[in-house]
């Protein structure tokens, strides 16, 4: 009997290293449960649907990928034991976090000791990718500190030769905060009057007193980089008092239902990916593959993880097989990946810029006439230096 | 005149929360910290019993209504009642893994993504102009009237109705209520069913008005200091707790800065917990043995 168990263990461990040894390993940790779940988790189930497709299709240079997903709740300490255990249980060769930014000090750290690379998936650009970037992080996440700012506020300059009105909105974590403390600053610089800024906790229970103070500073504009739940609700307490004024926020993976939701004109979102309604050749593509693997999240809204299924893709064909975390290091630093019109230019890495060496924006919003989604600006493209 | 219905509107937010905490330790001693996860499963019903009954409000309300109050009687049979006599500390640990667990499996149920119960059943938001200018959603509105009725029906079944005395007996010393006869396994599950009942109500509410993330489970949390402040043993006491947490969180980004108005129920709780431990109208005695 004992020989039969030990037999059974022997031929499971030997079957478990010989497949792992088999495939490239993909290590995720990733925000599926806790506060920011509504924004990861599409992430990683687009992620995982990418990359059954590519498996179910012979794999990469005729080598499966396995992709192992821990839940991080978006907490720091269990984001820093999940990526330890990917590394040394897993042996991952490429590390991904899509998580709140507070999970990234550790994920660095523990990827830096591991000398694996670490890519950033839906999740802010942490200040490493920018250039001149250091060490093994990178970015394929839409959203830019600053850039975004600057073409949110170029845009509404646009919209009036007067002196506008503004008012501002951020949440109550730091990256959100110093993006609207950017903001506020360039603003004034452009010539617009800031006239209230608010700072919202996620765990508020009801928006209206800070929408209160914000109607009662009159603005034309309010200009919000939040999570969309903060963006959308303060929005709609301010209708509710009556405002009238135009909205502008970050278009997160939601907003081109809730655009379709409220049907509001005034209701303006900035991004850089490409909304479903164009109904590209790729987005097709997601949604067939979402329907197929029963996914519980719209395709509209995995834009961000398939883009980071395709940044992998591409840089474990590149490192060849067998693979190691140096090959996909050095694949990294000189890839560039044609985003098929999700986004508006290619995401390029390169030694010193491991974000993108362009990034582009549109603007959208509901267009009460034709009853559908319109882009109100497009290209307005920053290089990346 | 704005200011005054947003502090009402938050306190009516905290006081239905609030009166779970304080229903169930009355009772048992025991403070449920999976407040806020079955307030959030009673919105996630009623997006359920939205898309079953689909433009129908009132049987959607109501089917979620009654089943949010089975699980707060299936919470009590399947889990606390076998923590009943028992270690107060081990069944308030079992409610945090309840929490835990609940949260969970609402996400593998329902998913983590921003949903709208009010849309199948046709229910929107809209602005209620006041008198003096100031405005309230329908919603809003609903909650503050729902409190009002919770608390006021609470008020005259605990003080008017025998299955009311049989809970307060029971609250009070338990061994005496159960050597009355009164069985205690159906007094404990009734607080439990209430308890839910009243936190489902507000998950409901806030759904309707805001929309449901799998993040609402945290204002359990933020409606605890107004059941601590106003005396964990008091529904009058949660009442007046839950008006001076909103007044001060509301003031607080009002006049001073919004960044206090997530600390500023806590701190209003630290104060009261330094001048006042048992709370404003809560019994020193009961307060010596949490």
């Amino acid at each position: 009997m004992l020989r039969w168990v030990l037999g059974i263990t022997t031929a499971i461990l030997f079957a478990a290293t010989a497949s792992a040894d088999d495939s490239y390993i993909v290590g995720m940790t990733a925000g599926l449960t806790g506060p920011t779940a509504s924004t990861f988790a599409p992430v990683a189930e687009a992620m995982r649907i990418y990359f059954d497709r590519i498996n179910a299709a012979g794999g990469i240079n005729g080598k499966p990928i396995k992709f192992v997903l821990m839940d991080d709740q978006a907490e720091p300490q269990k984001a820093g034991a999940n990526v330890k255990q990917l590394l040394t249980r897993d042996n991952a060769i490429l590390l991904i976090n899509s998580s709140l930014s507070s999970t990234f000090a550790p994920s660095i750290a523990e990827a830096k000791r591991a000398k694996v690379p670490l890519m950033f998936v839906g999740a802010v650009c942490p200040k490493e990718v920018y250039p001149p970037a250091e060490g093994g992080q990178y970015c394929t996440t839409a959203f830019a500190s600053n850039f975004d700012s600057r073409a949110t506020l170029t845009f509404i300059k646009g919209t009036s030769p007067d002196a506008i009105r503004i008012g501002f909105a951020a949440a109550t974590i730091p990256v959100s905060r110093a993006e609207i403390d950017f903001a506020e600053k360039y603003a004034t610089d452009l010539g617009m009057i800031s006239v209230d800024k608010e700072l919202i906790a996620p765990t508020t229970a009801d928006f209206t007193p800070f929408a209160t103070k914000l109607v009662e500073a009159k603005p034309s504009w309010v200009y919000s980089w939040a999570a969309w739940v903060i963006q959308v609700q303060l929005f709609e307490a301010m209708r509710r008092l009556g405002w009238e004024g135009n909205f502008l926020g970050w278009a997160h993976q939601e907003a081109e239902d809730e655009l379709q939701r409220l049907k509001d004109p005034h209701l303006y979102v900035i991004g850089a990916n490409t909304l479903f309604q164009e109904h590209l050749p790729v987005q097709n593509e997601i949604e067939d593959a979402a329907t197929k693997a029963n996914s519980r999240y719209p395709a509209n809204q995995m834009s961000e993880g398939w883009i980071g299924g395709m940044m992998v893709e591409a840089a474990l064909k590149q490192s060849g097989w067998p693979a190691d975390a140096e090959k996909v290091q050095n694949a990294l630093q000189n890839l560039q990946v044609d985003m098929k019109g999700i986004r508006a230019a290619p995401i390029q890495w390169t030694q010193s810029n491991h974000f993108r060496v362009n990034q582009s924006y549109r603007i959208y919003n509901w267009d009460s006439a034709k009853g559908q989604i319109v882009t109100a600006k497009d290209s307005l493209s920053y290089e990346i230096k | 005149m704005q200011l005054i219905v947003n502090i009402l509107v938050l306190a009516s937010i905290y006081a239905l929360i609030a009166c779970g905490y304080v229903l169930i330790y009355r009772v048992s001693r025991v403070m449920n910290l999976a407040q806020g996860e079955l307030m959030m499963l009673g919105a996630y019903l009623l997006l359920t019993t939205g898309s079953v009954f689909r433009g129908n409000a009132i049987l959607a309300v109501a089917a979620a209504v009654v089943l949010s109050t089975c699980c707060g009687i299936l919470v009590y049979i399947f889990l606390m009642r076998k923590m009943t006599g028992g270690s107060v500390l081990a069944a308030v640990l079992a409610t945090i893994a309840l929490g835990i667990l609940l949260r969970g499996f609402m996400i593998l149920i329902w998913s983590a993504q921003q949903q709208y119960p009010g849309q199948p059943i046709a229910l929107v938001s809209t602005a209620i102009i006041l008198p003096g200018g100031a405005r309230i959603s329908t919603f809003a509105a609903a909650l503050v009237a729902v409190n009002a009725l919770a608390y006021g029906s609470l008020f005259v079944f605990l003080r008017f109705g025998r299955w009311g005395l049989r809970m307060r007996a029971a609250g009070q010393n338990p061994l005496l209520a159960a050597q009355r006869g009164i069985k205690l396994h159906g007094i404990y599950a009734l607080a439990w069913a209430l308890s839910t009942l009243t936190g489902s109500l507000a998950g409901m509410l806030l759904a309707l008005d805001s929309g449901l993330t799998a993040n609402m489970a945290v204002l359990g949390l933020k409606a605890f200091p107004a059941a601590l402040v106003g005396g964990l043993d008091s529904l009058l006491g949660t009442l007046i707790g839950a008006l001076i947490v909103a007044a001060a969180e509301v003031l607080s980004i009002q006049y001073i800065d919004p960044l206090l108005s997530d600390v500023m129920p806590f701190l209003v709780l630290l104060a009261t917990l330094i001048v006042r431990p048992w709370g404003l109208l809560g019994t020193r005695e009961e307060l010596d043995r949490v």
